[in-house]
Order: C-alpha cells, then sequence, then structure tokens
C-alpha cells in the first residue's frame, strides 16, 4: 500500500510523438521514490522494454496463468486461472525491470497476431482487475486512438497526451482529448509538450490542444541519442533537461491528484 | 473501369497492425519506413518479415532521418536482404511540420524531399 495518492495515468499520442521514452522515464521516476509502480505495455510492437532499460522480450502470459472460459458463461473466451488473482498474476508474470518498476506486456506480434488472442484477453482482464492501492499504474498506449478509448486504458485516471509542437501532432491531441473526456468516467486529461524547440512551443500545445500542459520537455540531441542507442534515457542522459522536465511532471501530478467528481 | 495508368499510395497507420490484414493481392509494393533506432528498425523488421510470410510483394526500406553513414550502417545491417534508400535527416522537413505545409510545396530543393524525387522516380520508371 503505498502512502501516497496512487497515480494511475496512461500515455497517449501520435505513432512517434515520443510517448514510450516518457512513459518508461515516468515510471522509474516514480518507482525512485521508493513506492510500487506498474508500467502497463499494452501495444503488441515493442517500444517500452527500451525506455524502461529492460530487455527486450516477446514473451506472451504462460499457458499456465490462462484457461478457457465455460461455454455456459459469459465473458470473454479466455480468462485468468481459477484461483489465479490479477495481482498473483502481476507478482508472478511481471518483469522486473531497473528501479523496482514491474512491467506487465501481452507479448509482441511476429507474424500472425492470433498467436496473441489468449494472452491478450487475459491482459486485459488483469488490468480490469488490478487492486486500486497497490502500485502506480503507468500506462504507455499505442500511437492513435484506436486503443486508446476502447477500453484498453480503462485503468488510467488522467491521460497524458503527448504533443509535439507540429500541426499533424496538435491535431491529433485535439481528437485524443475530445475523445477522453466523451467518456463516462471521471477522468481529467493534461498534455506534455515534447522536443519542445522554440520559446513559444508550449504556449502553441497549449492553445491548439485546448489542454493544461504541465510538462515541457525539450529538443536534446543528448536525449534523442540515447533512443538511438536503444538504452533507457534514464541511464544515458540523467541530468539533460529532458529528464528534469519528466521529473518535474512527476512532482506536478504527485501534488496535484485526480479530484474525483462527486458521487 | 479501367484503372490501367494510375497509382494508388496508402500511409498504413503506425505498427504492423493493418499490414497483418492486408489481403495477398492488395499491394505490388510495400515502403517500410525506418528511423536509426533500434525500436524502429524492430519494428521494420516484423514488417519485413510479414510482407515475406504474406507473399504481399516487394519490399523496400526507407531510412528516414539519417545524419551519418553510422545511421545508415545501422539500418542496412538489419535489412541484408532489401534495397535500402537514405533519406537524410533534414530541417526543413521538421520546419514543414511544424508549419502544417506538404515539404514538397515549401522546400522542394531539400536533400530529404530531392531523396524521395529520386526514389519515386525510380519506383515509376519502366520495367521497375
Amino acid at each position: 500500500m503505498c502512502e501516497a495518492s496512487i497515480m494511475r495515468v496512461a500515455f497517449v499520442g501520435k505513432g512517434g510523438a515520443g510517448k514510450s521514452a516518457i512513459a518508461g522515464t515516468f515510471a522509474r521516476l516514480l518507482a525512485r521514490r521508493g513506492q510500487p509502480v506498474l508500467a502497463i505495455d499494452s501495444d503488441p510492437l515493442p517500444g517500452l522494454a527500451f525506455s524502461l532499460g529492460l530487455d527486450r522480450d516477446d514473451a506472451p502470459l504462460p499457458d499456465e496463468a490462462i484457461e478457457d472460459r465455460p461455454e455456459d458463461e459469459e465473458g470473454p473466451r479466455y480468462r485468468l486461472r481459477a484461483g489465479l488473482s490479477a495481482a498473483d498474476a502481476v507478482d508472478r508474470y511481471a518483469a522486473t525491470a531497473p528501479d523496482g518498476v514491474r512491467f506487465l506486456q501481452f507479448g509482441k506480434i511476429r507474424t500472425d497476431p492470433r498467436t496473441l488472442f489468449r494472452s491478450q484477453i487475459t491482459f486485459r482482464q488483469i488490468i480490469k482487475e488490478l487492486p486500486e492501492d497497490r502500485w502506480h499504474l503507468v500506462g504507455d498506449l499505442p500511437g492513435g486512438t484506436r486503443q486508446a478509448f476502447t477500453g484498453w486504458g480503462g485503468y488510467a485516471e488522467t491521460y497524458l497526451v503527448v504533443v509535439e509542437p507540429m500541426a499533424k501532432s496538435l491535431l491529433s491531441a485535439r481528437r485524443l482529448a475530445r475523445l477522453a473526456l466523451a467518456g463516462d468516467r471521471p477522468v481529467r486529461v493534461l498534455a506534455v509538450a515534447n522536443k519542445v524547440s522554440e520559446p513559444g512551443d508550449a504556449e502553441l500545445v497549449a492553445r491548439r490542444s485546448g489542454l493544461e500542459v504541465v510538462a515541457s520537455v525539450p529538443l536534446e540531441p543528448a536525449f534523442a541519442d540515447a533512443e538511438r542507442s536503444g538504452r533507457a534515457p534514464l541511464d544515458v542522459v540523467p541530468d539533460s533537461g529532458a529528464i528534469g522536465a519528466v521529473s518535474s511532471l512527476v512532482e506536478h501530478l504527485d501534488r496535484q491528484p485526480l479530484r474525483r467528481a462527486p458521487s | 473501369m479501367d484503372f490501367s495508368g494510375q497509382m494508388v499510395v496508402a500511409d498504413l497507420e503506425a505498427g504492423v497492425g493493418t499490414l497483418t490484414r492486408l489481403g495477398d493481392a492488395g499491394v505490388d509494393l510495400v515502403l517500410i519506413v525506418v528511423e536509426p533506432t533500434p525500436k524502429s528498425v524492430e519494428v521494420g523488421c516484423r514488417a519485413a518479415a510479414l510482407v515475406a510470410d504474406k507473399q504481399l510483394g516487394r519490399a523496400v526500406v526507407v531510412a528516414s532521418r539519417i545524419r551519418n553513414d553510422d545511421d545508415l550502417a545501422m539500418v542496412t545491417k538489419a535489412f541484408p536482404d532489401h534495397q535500402v534508400v537514405a533519406i537524410p535527416d533534414d530541417p526543413a522537413i521538421v520546419a514543414a511540420d511544424r508549419n502544417g505545409v506538404a515539404p514538397l510545396d515549401s522546400a522542394p530543393d531539400a536533400p530529404a524531399i530531392q531523396a524521395l524525387v529520386r526514389l519515386a522516380d525510380e519506383l515509376v520508371a519502366p520495367g521497375s
């Protein structure tokens, strides 16, 4: 159980905006505060593992964790094996990344996506049934809108839209914000301006996305070089302005937990 | 209708999801765009494997945002069996993206655009 309020955040945005690099850094900085963090990767392609500093692993949830749902029972075709709770599944099957971040994924596509169905369906059950107070949740959703608001980000109370100061990225951010706020859950949607290089960029992101900008991550060659090397930016350029901006983001969200709508 | 002489250029969603659902006669050519980062190259390799497995046709790798020989070597090493076309990292493309304009209109002489023009010319040349 965490003493501080639990954060349940999901990073969304247009492909290439820098979600994984920021999400991985965010998760590790949060864990360095001594609190348990679960990083949730629902992208069928590799990304977040690199940014956390983990070796890439395509493995789905193992068969031993999954069973067929009886035909007379309503619900998805597969489910967690009887007696195995969502928390048990994380304890057993999530990888442990640097700084103690736990990392859960449903596996990665090689060629035939059908090979991941069992794991994918069970993964969704796990993230739906996670206990509310055990881990901070940090999710990295695939680029675009398809997953973000079709149940995959259902654990999130805060959506962080990663936005580059580019016309296409700004347009995507507006659409993502609209979709997030159209749901029936109380969520807040905030913007992280990424690859900021000019003085008015953060203001541009705020104005064009219509979102509050809670972090402004500078465009830095050293950070980009870390990405190109395939290593976690936090390990390669820990003193960079970009890492500092993500650290400030962690503190900002910690100071301002989501104010739930009155029930 | 007669569609001879016409071409369709499709920009698929990021990742390989659409590629997994593409029928076997859907395309003549797949351009796999990768950046010189391990993540991007990994995704590109999976796309190339899908193209081969599904026998979708010819695949050409477009190495984008190439800054130097090391960047290009990273991509060519990952795709030893493919033609790799280098597109240089070019501030003109970034500026066009920031302004929401087509780079072909705003910077037709930029090195990245010229590289794309050469690629297009090659792909539509008779016998290619």
